[in-house]
């Protein structure tokens, strides 16, 4: 028995109407880079959380050698480190779970 | 206030507002047996004068920023004129200017204080219980 090899797909009628596919750019996305992609707004998340573990280190110094005058001011920098830090993991855990669902696709 | 935690910022600063009343009413309590001369002003009570910050004018929706304390004010200087001919500090009448303020007064307002303290700790609290559900939608 002999297997006659299947035709190659862009020879199906109809296909070249499709129009190709352009990727979206907006006036605004280009000259605003605060708002440029995903990378950016990485960055400064990681930023920021520096900034909050920064201020709750130097408060705990204060504590230490103590030299704190308000023990909520550490505990509620304390907190926000924390919470600050459990968004940036959870933002980080949603992209890595994103980018391996595209990585599984069937294509 | 552009903090990512607002709800912490308000509350902070009323915790830093009820522990300087605290340290206020502490002071007062700590001179309630200050004797002074009839020549010097007697130990005038302190009052903290708290006033709310207001929002930011670039605020989308105009909630307040919370509490500040912005001044001291001070009791009555005549003090109660008790007669003690033997205090060193008395004069030649034998009277000396004892703190006019009443220590149930102090008490009241310490538990006041000390409650309102505990009550800006519960919104921390249930803020950042909020904030962690928050993490937990479309949980892991």
């Amino acid at each position: 028995m002999t297997v006659t090899p299947i035709g190659g797909v862009l020879n199906a009628a109809g296909l070249g109407s499709i129009v190709p596919v352009t990727p979206e750019t907006t006036a605004a996305a280009e000259t605003d880079s605060s708002t440029a992609g995903v990378g950016n707004a990485f960055t400064q998340a990681l930023d920021s959380l520096q900034g909050t573990q920064s201020a709750a280190d130097s408060l705990a110094q204060t504590a230490a050698t103590g030299n704190l005058t308000d023990i909520h001011n550490y505990t509620i920098a304390a907190t926000e480190a924390s919470v600050t830090t459990e968004l940036t993991v959870a933002v980080r855990d949603r992209a890595v779970e994103a980018f391996n669902d595209i990585m599984r696709m069937q294509v | 206030m552009s903090s990512m935690f607002p709800t912490f910022d308000i509350a902070s600063s009323a915790l830093t507002t009820h522990q300087i009343w605290m340290n206020a009413l502490a002071d007062n309590i700590a001179n309630i047996n200050t004797v002074e001369p009839m020549s010097k002003p007697a130990y005038q009570e302190k009052f903290i004068v708290a006033q709310e910050i207001p929002s930011e004018p670039g605020e989308p929706v105009g909630v307040g920023g919370g509490v500040a304390p912005v001044a001291v004010q001070y009791g009555d200087a005549t003090g109660m004129i008790t007669y003690d001919p033997t205090n060193p500090l008395a004069d030649k009448q034998g009277l000396v200017r004892r703190p006019s303020e009443n220590l149930g007064d102090q008490m009241t307002n310490l538990i006041i204080a000390q409650r309102g303290y505990q009550l800006n700790l519960a919104v921390v609290d249930r803020a950042r219980s909020s904030y962690q559900q928050a993490l937990d939608i479309n949980g892991r």
